[in-house]
């Protein structure tokens, strides 16, 4: 049994609504970070809530060790969140903001007020922030704002720590500071963590595991690594650095290779079999793992296309191919610049680059 | 009038565009200025002026004297009943704020965060209608049900708690009070209810979590955040019920008797404006440093929410 096990969680925010989870069942390791990832609606936000006891679940079960917490009140629970937009309450400072949960009945009595006040210090220094103790929410940035509100969460030592897309107000140079910035509170603290965001990228920079979410349901849980590299759908593929996914129809498949026929008539071989020849698959190539070629390369795909459009991202060129018909577009990283535009280009890739994913 | 016709803003020559600019602002302004300074100046202004124009005179049976004379704002000082009064006045007013605002603030506070979308707009229509009837049939309604043969006397001898009719229940200041707080509450109620609506639900969400209790979300973030609406509404129920002369005469008695009443008096029967203007000038100057106060603390109390 994991630390956090949920069942066929299903919430709805009225009748005749499409439910916002619709039956969710997730795992949790103690220590462990995990995102919930997915575009605004996809019920990412919803099931942190559930967990928090902030919202009630239609049904469904939310074990915590084993002991079934999943209509026990929030204030019950031991876990703190970090809201997207900081909830720092404007009438206290700083450092009465991050003592609120130290003074509440419920931890009354468990600490001296010397003890407070010490801990008020070493919490505020945790986030960088022991120069603003006696400040109001208002009069700090953005980023400070949050990591009061981190400061808040973590001070009563909870087991478990929620974000709620903690990040998505701020700018994105900040927002990479505070990434690192919660990374390492996690490394030094071992607790915990279970953030919300739909910035792929943020979600594999810093999660041990990330759950991809779409209308209700989990796609995929896997580490990054194998979200990024071995995609259950198309719609992860898509949504995991906008991953190439063109259509095509599986022609033959022999001695571990399947070849596929793209839309414009173009053959794709990939490793890998399984899929009956005559099917719809959908093929899918990361935009790094596909170069621009001068002319055939031995055991490589080649790829004919006409070079629509070429942004500039400073370590790389990114190129939008077309290809003929309507096969479809491929997105190329590329260090060097090939010759001008509407040209037709040669693109090499190799078969064990393709993966074949179900329609 | 001003002329805002199209060739206002063709530029005049040798003139610059940042001048012409400025010269078009200026004639909006006067535009929008206009109208309420001339309000301003006809029903504020002047009025004042008049009121302390006789405030200094005096009267000699209906004549009126003009004159500088500081004598009629120390009888109001030194000469019973007048001060008097005014503390009964601003006693009674201040009820009527306190009562008014605990009367006020659970409905508000079910508005604000309990009740659905529909229950909430039924309530708050509830909340307006009775100022469709006239203050008068209100104040009118609560004589009837306090009187000796009303409804509440009834009720108590059909009980058989009491044998014969009480008086105690009108003609004092608690009928007085009573009337202003049912009369005037709404104020507190709508305005507690526009700055409860303010708080985030995440700042309720953010205590839950933290371990509060519902007691201590309240009385840690809500109450706190409120106080604003709760000063702002009682700015306005204690003006209206210390200004008040509806009630003290329909339902209050000699020991009730309110600062409008005697400035009524004074007008209508006496004749001695001087001396009403004098007790206006006074009121008006304690509502004004009373309404600076509550001011200052709303801002103290006022966060960004």
């Amino acid at each position: 049994m994991s630390y956090i096990d949920i069942r066929k969680l299903r919430k709805s925010y009225g009748a005749g609504l499409k439910p916002a989870v619709d039956g969710i069942d997730l795992s949790i390791d103690r220590g462990e970070f995990v995102t919930l990832l997915g575009s605004s609606g996809c019920g990412k936000t919803t099931t942190l809530r559930c967990i928090a006891g902030l919202e009630r679940p239609d049904s469904g079960e939310i074990l915590l060790d084993g002991k079934d917490i999943t209509y026990d009140q929030p204030s019950e629970r031991d876990m703190r969140m970090v809201f997207q937009d900081y909830a720092l309450f404007p009438n206290l400072t700083i450092a009465d903001n991050v003592a609120f949960g130290l003074r509440l009945k419920r931890y009354r009595g468990r600490y001296t007020p010397e003890q407070v006040k010490r801990r008020i210090g070493e919490y505020l220094d945790l986030v960088h922030l022991a120069d603003h103790g006696g400040k109001k929410p208002h009069q700090l940035s953005g980023g400070q704002k949050q990591r009061a509100a981190l400061a808040r969460a973590l001070i009563t030592e909870p087991d478990i720590v929620l974000f709620d897309e903690p990040l998505g107000s701020l700018d994105a140079n900040l927002r990479k500071a505070m990434q690192i910035e919660i990374k390492r509170i996690h490394r030094q603290l071992g607790k915990t963590f279970i953030y919300v965001t739909h910035d792929q990228e943020e979600a594999m920079a810093m999660s041990d595991r990330i759950v991809v979410m779409n209308g209700g349901r989990i796609l995929q849980v896997a580490s990054p690594e194998e979200i990024y590299a071995a995609p259950n759908c198309q719609f992860v593929a898509r949504f995991i650095d906008r991953a190439n996914v063109l259509s095509g129809i599986v022609v033959s498949t022999e001695g571990g290779q399947t070849q596929v026929r793209l839309g414009d008539g173009q053959i794709l071989r990939c490793e890998g079999n399984g899929v009956a020849a005559g099917s719809t698959v959908g093929v899918m190539m990361r935009a790094d793992r596909i170069n621009i070629a001068g002319g055939p390369v031995d055991g490589m795909n080649m790829l004919k296309g006409m070079l629509a459009e070429r942004l500039f991202l400073g370590a790389k060129h990114e190129f939008v191919v077309d290809l003929a018909g309507e096969a479809g577009q491929l997105n190329v990283f590329e260090q060097e610049m090939p010759d001008g535009l509407g040209g037709e280009v040669m693109l090499s890739v190799s078969p064990q680059d393709v993966r074949l994913l179900a329609e | 009038m001003t002329d805002l016709t199209a060739d206002t803003y063709l530029p005049s020559e040798g003139e610059s565009g940042l001048k012409r600019a400025k010269r078009i602002d200026r004639r909006r302004m006067l535009f929008w200025v206009l109208p309420p300074t001339l309000w301003f100046f006809v029903f504020m202004i002047i009025p004042y002026g008049m009121l302390f124009y006789y405030s200094l005179g005096s009267v000699d049976y209906v004549t009126f004297t003009p004159g500088l004379s500081p004598a009629n704002f120390i009888k109001v000082f030194t000469t019973e009943p007048y001060l008097g009064v005014m503390l009964l006045s601003a006693k009674l007013g201040l009820f009527t704020a306190i009562f008014s605002a605990i009367i006020g603030y659970p409905l508000a506070f079910y508005l604000a965060f309990h009740a659905p979308e529909t229950v909430k707009r039924f309530v708050y229509l509830l909340v307006i209608v009775p100022w469709w009837a006239s203050y008068l049939v209100k104040a009118y309604a609560w004589k009837t049900i306090l009187g000796t043969g009303g409804i509440l006397n009834t009720m108590l001898i059909g009980a058989g708690i009491i044998d014969e009719p009480l008086t105690i229940f009108l003609y004092n200041q608690f009928s007085v009070t009573l009337t202003l707080v049912y009369i005037f509450t709404p104020f507190a109620v709508l305005s507690i209810y526009a700055q409860l609506e303010r708080i985030p639900t995440s700042l309720i969400d953010a205590a839950l979590n933290a371990g509060a209790t519902r007691w201590e979300v309240f009385r840690k973030v809500v109450f706190p955040l409120s106080i604003p609406g709760i000063l702002a509404g009682a700015v306005i129920t204690f003006s209206l019920g210390f200004g008040d002369f509806v009630a003290p005469v329909l339902v209050g008695g000699p020991s009730s008797l309110m600062i409008s009443n005697i400035v009524i008096n004074l007008l209508g029967v006496a004749f001695d404006w001087p001396m009403a203007a004098a007790i206006g000038l006074v009121v008006i100057t304690l509502g004004l440093a009373l309404i600076s106060v509550a001011h200052y603390l709303e801002h103290r109390f006022q966060h960004r929410l």
